[in-house]
């Protein structure tokens, strides 16, 4: 039984049909990248996921239990965590209220702010600031903090290398590395040299479906398959 | 009048007035506290705030009245203020839960016209209650004035100056209950929560919070501190428990908002210190005779709230978008 499974989701924004019946699955410790280009699909799967926007057909299952219907701390409580596009990370709270706040209730916070701290020493200095006044790439090193701390089984995460330098990308890579030594990522990346390296298989999305998919390796972003994401 | 003036420089009267300022300003702040808490955290302009104070007025008055006598006046007003909070509360949870709910996603002024009209079904409520009881609704509730302990209406001397007890006690209540809200918000895992759920909901649900029962809870804590509120105004004879104390408190508490700043509860306090303190002056005045309109203190407030729409319009520390949906 794979951990996550999508089975023929359709999503709507009002009337507007976004998802047209997305099937994929993850297996417990994969690394999974939803590739496509600009308005396909790819966040709005995710935001179904966690339920944020219900799907209108379709499952969700994790761990063999629907999440259909549920609200999203409920899918949040069973251990999907969200990374989200834009960092979102809670502005005007200091950097370690945004972590303290990713601790699941009875852990030890102390011991969360610890993991966030040692895996981005960056933000130890940066503590009592608030995270709105952090650069871009602080605010991602943040945002994956959340997830790292939030003892999650399954990890969304959504564009983590959007509007960041280089360099920075590197260490979000890095970072997400580490991460997905413990936990399963689902990974939506534009940035395809990216995605093949951190994952171990993808999806191509078009047009609110999955059109493609396959394992990473041995596939470099030449490869014939690639050739839609630029059309 | 030319004395009246002169004896106003007078230490021991400035400090008088100032004193009688910080009392006005913590009332003020108890009254416009619940509301700026749940515009600042939830975005919506509760018009049904000055009815939840003087439910509150009411209820205090009912505990001191029935139970008066049974234990020290003092101890037996916070035990009515407690009572008074929590049942308020209460009305506010349900209201939260039953009506307010279902309007989070239409524009604010779907939210106005409903709590505008809770306030209209609360004051007749009220009127019908208090009148079936023989209690007149329009005048002040005496008898719930009179429970006050005669050692509240004495004075003490302070620094040479005659200070009211009542004021220090009502400067006691607002300084506590703005140090209480204010390290809830800051200093408790709850108050972080709610701070999170107002600033970005998805986000606040993503990392398992359940978002509908913090805006319940935020809705709830503002109408109790109306209903508090409304116990310290019980004991005023300015104030005092009466239906039109609704419509007759919801005018400064949004002018205390607003001028504060719409959601900001730094502000508030600010502008209820403001207020207060213009309050206090401007019936001194009256008092001295220099200028004899007896609406001159109000006439200030609302000017105040002019000035400030005009020169700054986001008040003394306005944010920038308010509520987490």
């Amino acid at each position: 039984m794979s951990l996550l499974e999508v089975e023929g989701v359709h999503t709507y924004y009002g009337e507007s049909h976004v998802l047209e019946g997305v099937s994929l699955d993850v297996e417990r410790g994969e690394v999974v990248a939803l590739v496509g280009r600009n308005g396909v699909g790819k966040t709005t799967t995710l935001r179904s996921i966690l339920q944020l926007t219900p799907p209108r057909e379709g499952d969700v299952r994790y761990d063999g239990e629907s999440l259909v219907g549920l609200d999203t701390h409920e899918v949040a409580d069973r251990g999907v965590g969200w990374i989200p596009e834009d960092r979102r990370v809670f502005a005007h709270l200091t950097v370690a209220e945004n972590v303290r706040l990713s601790v699941p209730q009875g852990s030890d916070e102390e011991a969360g702010l610890e993991t966030a701290f040692e895996a981005f020493p960056d933000l130890r200095d940066k503590r009592n600031r608030d995270a709105g006044t952090l650069s871009g790439g602080q605010q991602q090193m943040l945002s994956i903090a959340r997830g790292l701390v939030g003892e999650n089984d399954l990890l969304l995460v959504d564009e983590p290398s959007e509007g960041l330098a280089p360099l920075i990308v590197q260490n979000v890579a890095d970072a997400l590395r580490e991460v997905a030594e413990d936990t399963t990522l689902l990974l939506v990346e534009q940035n395809l040299p990216l995605a093949l390296d951190l994952a171990d298989r993808f999806y191509v999305v078009d047009h609110g479906t999955v059109v493609d998919e396959g394992t990473t390796e041995g596939v470099t972003t030449d490869d014939e398959r690639f050739r839609r994401l630029s059309a | 009048m030319i004395g009246a003036i002169a004896a106003f420089p007078d230490p021991a009267t400035l400090f008088e007035v100032f004193v009688s300022g910080l009392a006005k300003a913590s009332l003020y702040a108890m009254m416009a506290l619940g509301l700026t808490l749940i515009f600042g955290l939830l975005g919506v302009l509760n018009f049904a705030h000055g009815s939840l104070t003087m439910l509150g007025a009411y209820i205090a008055g009912l505990v001191m009245v029935t139970f008066t006598g049974s234990a020290p006046a003092i101890a037996l007003f916070v035990v009515a203020a407690v009572v008074a909070g929590v049942l308020v509360g209460g009305v506010g949870a349900a209201m939260e839960v039953g009506l307010i709910r279902r309007l989070y996603d239409r524009p604010p002024i779907y939210q106005i016209l409903l709590t505008f009209g809770v306030t209209l079904v609360i004051d007749e409520l009220a009127r019908i209650v208090v009148l079936f009881y023989g209690i007149q609704p329009n005048a002040d509730w005496r008898t719930a004035t009179q429970t006050k302990p005669t050692s509240m209406g004495g004075s003490m001397d302070l620094l040479g100056a005659s200070i009211g007890n009542l004021e220090l006690f009502q400067i006691a209540w607002g300084v506590a209950t703005v140090v209480a809200v204010w390290a809830f918000l800051n200093r408790t895992r709850y108050g972080l929560v709610v701070r999170a759920g107002s600033e970005d909901d998805e986000m606040a649900a993503a990392l398992g919070i359940d978002v509908r029962r913090v805006f319940t809870v935020v809705f709830a804590l503002g109408a109790a501190l109306a209903g508090f509120a409304g116990a310290l105004l019980m004991w005023d004879s300015v104030w005092g428990a009466s239906v039109p104390l609704a419509s007759e408190t919801l005018l400064p508490a949004f002018v205390v908002v607003i001028v504060g700043g719409l959601g900001s509860f730094r502000g508030s306090v600010l502008a209820a210190l403001l207020v207060g303190m213009v309050d206090a002056v401007m019936t001194h005045v009256f008092n001295l005779g220099i200028i004899r309109f007896s609406g001159l203190s109000e006439l200030t407030i609302f000017l105040i709230l002019v000035g400030v729409l005009v020169v700054r319009p986001q008040g003394i520390s306005g944010l920038a978008e308010v509520g987490g949906h």
